[in-house]
Formats: C-alpha cells, sequence, structure tokens
C-alpha cells in the first residue's frame, strides 16, 4: 500500500512539474530574445595610436627627404654658381676682345685716313709733262707720278684733325667715332661756324670792374657767374641771344667796409642781380678767323645794375681753348650814375669816380647733346 | 680854422695816404680764371703702376668735345673698371668698362692696345692719346 501511495505520489509529483513548465513557459515566451551573436574580436592596438604611429613615420620620411633635397639644392646652387662664374668669365673675356677690336678699328681708322690724305697730297701735285727719259720706266697714260716722292717719315696729324681746307672725305673721315682710353666716343669736332647753344663754366668765369678813386685804384671781382648763349661765330647775322648774370652782393674788393658800401649803393637786397642780356654781334672788321677760331667785335644788349636798363656794346674777344670751350673777354667803360647808383663820397674829398671799367672772363661750353 | 683850411688839410692827407695804400686792381692778365691743373709738373713715368681710384680734373682735345668726365679704378691684379659721362642727345650718359691695363716703357696699355704715354705729377695723371688728354686726380675710396 505504502508502494503504491508513492507511486501515485511520484507521478503527481511529475505531473506537477510538467504543468509549472508549461505554466512557466506560457508566462516567458514572448519576453525572450534569442540573439546568436559571432564571438568577440581578437583584442589589438588602437586606431588613434596606429595614426599616431602612421603620422611620426611620415614627419621621419619628409625629414630625411627635406635634408636629402637640402643637399641637392646646394649642390645645384654651387652648380649655378660655378656656370654663373665661368659664363662672367666668358663675357669679360669676351668684352676685352671686343675692346681690343674696337682698339684695333681705331687704328685701322687712324692709318686709313691717313692713307686718304696720303692720296689727296699725291693727287694734288703737279703731274709732269713727260715722263723722264731717265729711270728706265715706261711711258704710263694713268695720271701716276712718274717717281714716288721720297717717302717722308710719318707726320702726325695735328690734334685738330678738321682742317677747314681739308677734302670732304677727309673730314667725314675724321668725323669716324675713336676710341679714347677704351671708351667709345661719338664723332665729335668743335664746329666754330655753327650755331650752337653754350653754357657757362660757373668754376672758370669771372666778372668785375676796375674803379678809380681819391685814394687808390682797386677792382670788385666775383666768379658767382651763370648763363648761356647761342651763337654761330661765322655768322653775325644769325642768331645770338643769351644771357650773363652775375650776383652783386658776391662782387667783393679785399676790404670789408668797402664791400659793405658796395653792396648798400648796388642796393643788392632789392637788386640781387647784375644781368647782360646779349641781343646780336658787330663783328670787327676781319674780325672772324674760322681756321683760327677767333673772333673780335661788339656784343649788343642790355645791362642791367640796380634795376636800371641800358643799352651797351660791350667789345670782346672770342676764342676756343684746348678744352674745346669758348673763352670770352670783353671789357667797357660805364658810368654809375647812368644806372642810379650812387658815387662813393666821403667828406666830399675822398670819392669814387663815377666811370668804372666793367669786364668779364667766361668759359663756356657746347650745352650737351648739341655737339655733332 | 677857416672851412677851406680844413679842406685843404684834409686833402694833403688824402694825397698823403694815397701815397702809402697800394693799388688793388686785378691786372688784366690775371683776370682768367686759372685751373690749378696748369700749375702741376708732369713727368714721363714709364713703368707706373697707377693704382688706386681716378678722376678726371681737365680733359683736352677733341675728345673734350663730348667727354664731361672721367673715373678709373686700377686693381693691383692687371684689371680696371672705368666710367665716362659722355654727351649724347638726352644730355649725358655713363659708359661703364672693365678691362686689362698694363704698364710698360711706353706708357699705360689699355685692353691690349697700343700703349698711351702716361706721365705723373704729385697725386695726378696723365694720359695722351691721339685725339684728347686727360689729366686724373688720385682719389680715395671711403
Amino acid at each position: 500500500m505504502t508502494r503504491t501511495l508513492l507511486q501515485w505520489l511520484g507521478a503527481a509529483f511529475v505531473l506537477g512539474l510538467l504543468g509549472a513548465a508549461g505554466f512557466a513557459l506560457a508566462v516567458v515566451k514572448d519576453r525572450v530574445r534569442i540573439v546568436v551573436q559571432a564571438d568577440a574580436a581578437p583584442a589589438g592596438p588602437e586606431p588613434l595610436a596606429l595614426l599616431r604611429d602612421d603620422v611620426a613615420t611620415l614627419g621621419q620620411d619628409l625629414a630625411q627627404l627635406r635634408r636629402e633635397q637640402g643637399a641637392n639644392l646646394q649642390q645645384l646652387g654651387e652648380a649655378l654658381e660655378q656656370r654663373a662664374a665661368a659664363r662672367h668669365a666668358d663675357v669679360d673675356a669676351l668684352r676685352r676682345e671686343v675692346a681690343g677690336l674696337r682698339q684695333q678699328l681705331a687704328v685701322q681708322a687712324e692709318g686709313l685716313q691717313q692713307v686718304d690724305r696720303q692720296l689727296a697730297g699725291l693727287a694734288a701735285m703737279p703731274v709732269p709733262a713727260a715722263a723722264p727719259a731717265a729711270g728706265g720706266h715706261p711711258p704710263v697714260t694713268a695720271p701716276e707720278p712718274p717717281a714716288p716722292p721720297p717717302v717722308e717719315p710719318p707726320v702726325e696729324p695735328p690734334v685738330e684733325p678738321v682742317v677747314a681746307t681739308a677734302p670732304a672725305g677727309e673730314v667725314a673721315a675724321a668725323a669716324k667715332p675713336k676710341g679714347f682710353l677704351s671708351f667709345t666716343l661719338p664723332p665729335s669736332t668743335f664746329a666754330f661756324d655753327r650755331e650752337q647753344r653754350y653754357v657757362l663754366v660757373p668754376d672758370l668765369c669771372r666778372v668785375g670792374f676796375d674803379a678809380k678813386s681819391t685814394l687808390h685804384d682797386f677792382s670788385g671781382v666775383t666768379s658767382q657767374v651763370s648763363g648761356q648763349f647761342t651763337a654761330d661765330f661765322d655768322d653775325p647775322a644769325g642768331a645770338w641771344r643769351g644771357e650773363v648774370a652775375c650776383a652783386a652782393a658776391t662782387l667783393v674788393t679785399g676790404v670789408d667796409g668797402r664791400d659793405t658800401n658796395l653792396r648798400e649803393h648796388l642796393d643788392t637786397t632789392n637788386h640781387p642781380q647784375i644781368r647782360f642780356v646779349i641781343e646780336g654781334f658787330a663783328p670787327a672788321a676781319g674780325g672772324i678767323d674760322v681756321a683760327r677760331q677767333t673772333a673780335k667785335g661788339e656784343v649788343s644788349g642790355k645791362m642791367t645794375i640796380r634795376g636800371v636798363t641800358r643799352d651797351l656794346r660791350l667789345p670782346i674777344a672770342i676764342e676756343v681753348d684746348a678744352s674745346r670751350r669758348v673763352v670770352v673777354n670783353g671789357q667797357v667803360p660805364l658810368k654809375l650814375s647812368d644806372y642810379g647808383v650812387p658815387v662813393p663820397s666821403q667828406l666830399g674829398l675822398i670819392s669814387m669816380q663815377d666811370e668804372v671799367v666793367v669786364w668779364l672772363t667766361l668759359r663756356a661750353r657746347v650745352q650737351a647733346g648739341e655737339a655733332k | 680854422m677857416s672851412r677851406g683850411a680844413v679842406a685843404l688839410a684834409a686833402a694833403a692827407v688824402a694825397v698823403g695816404l694815397s701815397g702809402c695804400i697800394a693799388s688793388n686792381v686785378v691786372a688784366t692778365q690775371d683776370r682768367m680764371v686759372t685751373a690749378a691743373v696748369a700749375e702741376l709738373a708732369f713727368a714721363p713715368a714709364p713703368g707706373l703702376r697707377p693704382e688706386g681710384l681716378y678722376e678726371s680734373v681737365e680733359i683736352t682735345g677733341d675728345a673734350a668735345v663730348s667727354l664731361r668726365k672721367v673715373y678709373y679704378l686700377f686693381l693691383g691684379d692687371g684689371t680696371y673698371t672705368a666710367a665716362a659721362l659722355v654727351d649724347d642727345a638726352h644730355g649725358g650718359a655713363f659708359q661703364i668698362l672693365t678691362g686689362t691695363w698694363a704698364s710698360g716703357p711706353e706708357g699705360l696699355v689699355l685692353d691690349g692696345a697700343e700703349a698711351v704715354p702716361l706721365e705723373q705729377a704729385p697725386r695726378h695723371l696723365r694720359l695722351s692719346a691721339p685725339n684728347g688728354t686727360v689729366v686724373l686726380r688720385q682719389g680715395e675710396l671711403r
């Protein structure tokens, strides 16, 4: 009986378990989700670390590249410098060669001029009526001299190669450019007989006056001279115009007190300049010598002193110096009273004469760009 | 003392003083400005080595028509550089040269050309070419 009871109890327990299981399944079947998941990836280095490593590697590569590029650039620079130096040397050599050739050309031009002169001299020689009997030369029809003149030692051409009587061809040859101490100068000679504009060379000009006084004679002088003029020394009727001016206050006589009085009498504060305006030129008889480049005559114009202007004819002499500058010397007497200048006097006893001699010595050169 | 006597005395003093005060008139031949170069005594200087800087102070001859100023710098290695202010249609332009120089018994040889006579005065040189002469004054490089 006990056994049967136990069997019934066992069966009831099993049935109870099955019922509880079914109930539990019914309760939780909608609340459980089954997820099928793959195995987790094996653990590795962080991506940021990897990126950092990559950046570091790239930086190292760049630094190495920079080092290598720097060396390359340095080599390239040195090579370029060497090449430039070589080119410079070539250019210098070429320049020297050109200078030498230029000099040779100048020498050859000089030789050609000499030959031209000799030919011109031969052509100018009188041709004999018949060939000389002696000498054994057959008569020739060409106008060749029967015997060449004795060979003279080469005569150096004059410093001024352009002579007024020279043939035109010779003038043209002389006008060719010449080398001067390796420089190439434009073909230019001083033209005395052509209208040109001249500019005074201030350092080489001087204007003054000579005065007489009761006590002694004295001069007033200044080098503060400026001006310009246009002239054709061979053509008095041509355009002669220009101006010469000096700073009145710079006239000095060698005595300070007298200089002060002079400035007062000339009223240099209100009339700072003494000016001569050139209006024309009248040559003296036979006063122009183109070959010698000299001229004498009278320059006419208007002189202004102390604000008073008067017509004036100033006798002058013109020549050309070795530096191809025009030298003008002139002087003229004039009365101070004509220009309103009070004649200095002390106590009415020590006085200056009314008449003074105004003089000028000027040097002027052809204005740049006018020489041909 | 009468007025006439005073005037007479003053005139006498003036006449007396006129004998004491020398004339101060510029002589006609001294009116012209003279260049200092004219007073230099040049002597031939064959073989002179003109090393240094020079500037022209006088140019004569036909070259002077268009040549205004010249500068030379002669170096010890036999080279030189030079500049010249030359007139042109625009008023002037510098020409610049480089080349070689040598000094011999005939004078100064520039760029292998014919020698030009070389003369010397204190701190000055004179070079004479066929178409002109130039006087150079020694300068200083500062």
